[in-house]
């Protein structure tokens, strides 16, 4: 197919394969971070990691909205899905997700109407469908999602649709970074930047990096050839000594992003605060909630939730795993008691999560690091 | 107990949980409601949102995420023009 093969060209691989080892600095140790779950993906998928040089490590950022929702959400989640006269849509994963108690799909077995859907237009027409119910969704994703849930609130708005309403879970990008940045126990040389993120926010919000850090940020596509250019772009700026932001991504990010969707977004969500991230804690301003113009469609309004803190079990390290400090079979319960099948971490829950890429491409066999 | 929800596709990712959209081809608008008929990579068809890339022409590949259109190919733009 036009625009995806030519970026899978094993040979167009191998010389780009060639031009990184020429890059590189054999005494240098280089850490770079692939922030998007989609990225880690496509790197165990097509086995790039296996063409880097030794002393090239990709770590895996927070990427995945999934694996970031820390449980005390999912329990708000269970919670207003018990009531009797809701329908309660969300994406598939999501329903895998532990709660302190049971997951989604487990509150499904035992009797709540929850249902998957591929995007909330699916939950607003579930929602005309049942008039004389309450159909909610459950909203999770980084700008690449939040656009489509605040088209479909005014979707709602502008048909009238009053028995739809939102859990607002949406989490915004550069603030996790920045405290990544900001965290003492990580050493980065440089970021493979979120390709469609970036579609809608641009390349702007990336620019702090750069201009506080004084570290490379390369928007990467999806496709192996991407990636492989992407990690290129860096060690030539590394190797050069500069450090801007670089858009490998040109046929699709453009570099102020979709001024649309940031309008649509900006009428129909307000930053919040604070919101916890999982296994990052709390970061300010770095989710949004419904803005006052759009409260009445907001769930956790409509709805009593118990908006308790949950701490994440022990056992689980994704929070070491999120911040890139350790590799996923690293962790204590990886493959063992933690598998996509029972996940007790959310990073092994979702197909984008870093130890679930790890799972399910063989990463699991290599024999764990003694710090 | 998950054999009742379809699994996602851990050879192809999730298109709508993470942070990764589709490239679909535009088959048929409908203007008026903001929406447009598209077919992916697979040949699986289904209705997305254009409100955020409109106007988009027929045989014009878009980036969908979530239902929801969120930028378009640049390439495929110049050809279909």
């Amino acid at each position: 197919m036009r625009f995806v093969e030519e970026f899978r060209d094993a040979e167009l691989g191998r010389v780009l394969a060639g031009e990184i080892l020429a890059a590189v600095d054999p005494d240098r140790h280089y850490k770079l971070m692939e922030v998007c779950g989609g990225h880690t993906h496509a790197i165990y998928k097509y086995g790039i990691d296996e063409l880097l040089p030794e002393n090239v490590e990709l770590v895996h950022g927070p990427g995945c909205p999934v694996c970031v929702i820390p449980m005390g959400r999912v329990d708000d989640g269970i919670a207003v899905a018990r009531n009797e006269e809701v329908i309660f849509t969300c994406f598939g994963d999501m329903m895998r997700v532990p709660g302190s108690e049971q997951s989604l799909i487990e509150a499904k077995a035992e009797g709540a109407d929850i249902r998957m859907v591929y995007s909330p237009l699916d939950a607003l027409r579930l929602a005309k469908a049942n008039p004389d119910r309450e159909v909610v969704f459950f909203a999770i994703g980084f700008e690449t999602t939040a656009p489509s849930t605040a088209l479909t609130l005014k979707r709602a708005r502008a048909e009238g649709v009053e028995n739809f309403s939102c859990i607002c879970n949406h989490v915004t990008i550069v603030p996790p970074l920045r405290a990544l940045l900001d965290s003492p126990d990580l050493r980065l040389d440089g970021f493979i930047g979120p390709g469609h993120v970036s579609t809608v926010v641009g390349a702007r919000p990336f620019e702090f990096i750069p201009a506080d850090y004084g570290k490379p940020v390369v928007i990467s596509g999806f496709e192996p050839l991407d990636v492989l250019q992407s990690v290129l772009m860096i060690l030539r700026q590394l190797g050069e000594g500069r450090s801007e932001v670089e858009n490998q991504y040109t046929r699709v990010v453009p570099y102020e992003g979709n001024l649309r969707a940031l309008q649509v977004m900006a009428e129909v969500f307000e930053l919040r605060p604070h919101f916890e991230w999982r296994g990052l804690g709390f970061i300010s301003q770095s989710a949004l909630k419904l803005s006052e113009a759009y409260a009445d469609l907001d769930a956790e309004r409509r709805f009593q939730t118990p908006g308790v803190r949950v701490a994440d079990p022990k056992a689980c390290q994704c929070g070491e795993v999120l911040k890139g400090v350790i590799k996923p079979w690293e962790c204590k319960v990886f493959g063992t008691a933690c598998t996509p099948e029972h996940a007790i971490g959310t990073c092994m829950v979702s197909p984008e999560g870093a130890c679930a890429a790890y799972y399910n491409y063989g990463r699991f066999a290599r024999e764990r690091e003694v710090a | 107990m998950d054999g009742q929800i379809p699994r996602c596709d851990h050879t192809t990712g999730c298109i709508t949980c993470g942070d990764e959209a589709d490239a679909m081809r535009v088959l048929e608008v409908d203007a008026e409601s903001s929406l447009a008929r598209c077919v992916d990579a697979a040949g699986r068809t289904g209705e997305v949102e254009i409100a955020l890339v409109e106007p988009v022409a027929v045989g014009e590949r878009l980036l969908v995420h979530a239902g929801t259109a969120i930028g378009r190919d640049a390439e495929s733009t110049e050809a279909a023009a």
